[in-house]
């Protein structure tokens, strides 16, 4: 045979893949059509000196393929729903039905109701960018193609922040299931335990992250599956309840008795469970057969924890009135579940509740450093921070930059705020997310080919970016003035240290 | 031509010994370099930082495989799963067998199982272009507990019949007493590889492991899986399976699809 032959020239080349999986993703292709305008090869440097990285690359159902090397496809549309599913349910099951009942009556089932529209509208324009750009970064990555580099820094750096806040809201909420277990076995501490014992876990799952080369994404399908199946059992059980076929009949209560405005400040408040879908962009890199799964993935996770947390407020404020429910805080769900079930109910809602709370934690600290190693990617944080270490494989600086301001803001247990700010940060995100869709639309770049387009384009994009703002005004001032602030600065971290890079089109 | 693909976890420092360079000498060879990665790390992020180390390791063990005899390329995966990976890159480039990499002098006597439902018609193709008119010695192997020995001792004779008339040196080995594995085990000493066939994934390979890893690691030596031919479609992706086997042709991959908007 011939000894000459390059690397390349024989079967089946890098940058060749198979005939008839390619998607025709042929970004920056110089022998391929000649670069467009919007595309700018050069995307300046930072402070430091540093270019975003950018580079021809192929995707196909299965790899990535770029210049010398390719990046396998692995995780499976059940994966992508357990990552969706997983990071939703511990908020908005196991920790918001008594904090909504308390500020909007029965009602709060309309506002996890509106909770879930919006995302769905979200989702939808969401899911064709990211079959349009299937890579790790998710929204962010979205917004600074579609819309340059300033929002783009401002959207990345704050959903940094954002994740850093829903991380830390997810670890309060187990310290509260982790002291009702505790109550459950007979030792009763008292809610003082609920920051020290969060910031514990916090700290465990940061270093579990750094050193951990097992693979907890199988045991995160396995805890979801379990999760989903005790809701089901509850849910049936608490509805047929509910609805006056078994047991007592509970006392009707007033559907909305604060009136309509609650109903909209509460739907601001428990957006925090519907964050997690975004988290499925974060990995859309690594999705196989990314134009059919990360759609699917992305909406169907929301139809899927929107239905579970309509029904278990529904199922919650017919156990209890909503007054009754509100007092019992965070781990209210226990009491439902005792109030169906005896005390077999309340254990089931206590281990589902440490569960999800758990793996929410866990799914969005892994977010957060594939949030930060996207922009480091792009020369808006210095390269380090998506530094590998040897020993172990994982990024320890960004799991570290992730898990490090969790641990501050874990201390002050403000559980309403940190909620959200997390919204805040993301509805931001999810706003400019429909208005990058619509830009890129309008003038729809070469390169730009998704393989899912939104139904009802341009109205659902235009009502997606329109409901995600609003509901950014239903939040507490507080919680209003932090969010504004960490965008601020955002923008002030950008135009000091990466003020020349641009990332418009440049993919 | 025969090409096998060589997996090679190329950023663990692990290398290919060159008894079994030699012994891929008559065939095409394409360098699988890997790298696994805990779910953790994106594989773009593994890629900045190690690409370049891993590309020159790679160029410099496929031009000790060129040097051997065969054409080689390499190709450089990271991924998170390394079947996965394997087994797609088989598909792409058409190997007709991978390898498991084990220490090995040069190779004067390699041992091939037939034991089992294995198919035995491209397990004996395939020896027969590796050995070529090299003066490397076959031993036909087969293992049973009873059951149909002369079935099995019919199989390992006109095995070694059709060797021989391929001017093989070629001796049958056929083990009636313990468990197969044990078997296998002790006569694969005095070989220096060992060529088996792929099996379909059973219980016992989820809780043990690959049977050819396992053979590996109890033997030292490497050992050379030939491939099962896909057996129509009951695939899990579908339709990704009957491209596989072709492999990339020219410069039209930017056509190909017919993706509907």
């Amino acid at each position: 045979m011939d000894g000459e032959v390059r690397c390349g020239e024989n079967g089946a080349p890098p940058l060749r893949a198979p005939a008839g999986t390619v998607r025709r993703h042929m970004w920056l292709a110089r022998d391929v059509s000649p670069v467009s305008s919007d595309a700018p090869l050069a995307g300046g440097t930072n402070v430091e000196g540093e270019a975003p990285v950018a580079e021809e690359t192929v995707e196909t159902d299965e790899a990535t393929i770029t210049d010398d090397a390719e990046l396998e496809r692995t995780l499976s549309l059940g994966g992508g729903l357990a990552i969706g599913i997983g990071t939703m349910i511990g908020a908005g099951i196991f920790v918001f039905p008594g904090l909504a009942a308390g500020e909007a009556g029965p009602a709060a089932a309309g506002s996890f109701a509106i909770g879930a529209v919006v995302a769905l509208l979200v989702a939808l324009p969401a899911s064709e960018l990211a079959t349009a750009m299937p890579k790790s970064g998710g929204g962010y990555y979205f917004i600074s193609r579609g819309l340059g580099a300033l929002p783009g820094a401002v959207v990345g750096l704050s959903l940094w922040f954002g994740l850093v806040f829903a991380t830390a809201f997810y670890l309060v909420g187990f310290g509260f299931y982790a002291v009702d277990t505790l109550a459950e076995v007979g030792v009763t501490v008292g809610s003082d335990l609920v920051v020290p014992i969060a910031l514990v876990f916090g700290v465990g799952f940061t270093v579990l992250n750094v050193t951990g080369t097992e693979n907890a994404a199988k045991l995160q399908n396995g805890v979801v599956a379990l999760l989903l199946s005790i809701l089901v059992v509850f849910l049936t059980y608490g509805g047929i309840d509910a609805l006056g076929l078994v047991g007592e009949p509970s006392a009707p209560e007033e559907f909305a008795p604060f009136g309509t405005v609650p109903i909209l400040t509460t739907a601001a408040l428990v957006f925090t469970s519907y964050l997690g879908f975004a988290q499925v962009a974060t990995v859309a890199g690594e999705m196989k057969q990314p134009g059919r799964n990360l759609p699917l993935a992305m909406v169907g996770s929301v139809l899927i924890v929107g239905v579970l947390y309509v029904a278990t407020v529904f199922v919650a404020t017919s156990a209890f009135g909503s007054g009754t429910l509100a007092s019992l805080g965070e781990t209210a769900m226990v009491e439902v579940g005792r109030h169906y079930l005896g005390t077999g109910g309340a254990v089931a809602i206590v281990f589902g509740g440490l569960l999800a709370t758990m793996s929410s934690a866990n799914a969005s600290i892994l977010s957060t450093s594939r949030a930060i190693y996207a922009v480091s990617r792009d020369a808006l944080l210095p390269r380090y921070a998506s530094r590998i270490n040897l020993r172990y494989g994982t990024p320890h600086v960004a799991l570290g930059l992730a898990g490090g301001p969790v641990l501050v803001l874990v201390a002050t247990g403000e559980v309403e705020v940190l909620a959200e700010v997390a919204s805040f940060l993301h509805l931001v995100m999810y706003g400019l997310l429909c208005v990058a869709l619509v830009a890129l639309r309008r003038d729809e770049p070469e390169w730009y080919d998704p393989d899912f387009r939104v139904p009802g384009y341009p109205f659902v994009p235009v009502l997606g970016a329109l409901a995600s703002f609003a509901l950014v005004g239903f939040m507490q001032p507080l919680s209003q003035v932090i969010g504004v602030v960490i965008m601020l600065a955002s923008a002030g971290w950008y135009y000091y240290y990466a003020g020349d890079v641009t990332l418009k089109g440049k993919l | 031509m025969t090409r096998v693909l060589v997996p090679l976890a190329v950023l663990e420092g692990e290398s290919v010994s060159l008894g079994l360079m030699d012994l891929l000498g008559t065939v095409d060879v394409t360098v699988l370099g890997y790298h696994v990665l805990p779910e953790q790390t994106p594989p773009d992020q593994a890629r900045l930082q190690y690409e370049e180390r891993a590309t020159e390791a790679l160029e410099d063990v496929t031009q000790e495989f060129r040097a051997a005899g065969g054409a080689a390329d390499y190709r450089l995966v990271f991924t998170g799963d390394r079947d996965q990976t394997v087994n797609r890159i088989a598909d792409e480039t058409d190997s007709r067998a991978f390898t498991v990499l084990g220490a090995t002098g040069e190779v004067d006597r390699v041992l091939v199982v037939l034991t089992g439902d294995v198919a035995v018609d491209d397990i004996l193709a395939f020896v027969t272009e590796l050995v070529g008119d090299r003066a490397i010695g076959v031993t036909l192997f087969a293992a049973t507990r009873g059951n149909d020995p002369e079935g099995l001792r019919e199989r390992l004779g006109s095995a070694a019949e059709r060797l021989g008339a391929e001017g093989i040196d070629a001796t049958t080995d056929l083990a009636t007493e313990g468990g197969p594995f044990e078997a296998l085990v002790t006569a694969a000493a005095g070989h220096d590889a060992v060529v088996m066939g792929e099996r379909a994934p059973s219980l016992r390979s989820l809780l043990f492991g690959e049977e050819s890893e396992r053979v590996a690691s109890e033997t030292v030596g490497p050992v050379l899986v030939v491939r099962r031919r896909e057996q129509g479609g009951d695939g899990d992706e579908g339709d990704s399976e009957s491209e596989g086997a072709t492999p990339a042709d020219g410069e039209s991959e930017d056509e190909t699809d017919g993706d509907d908007a």
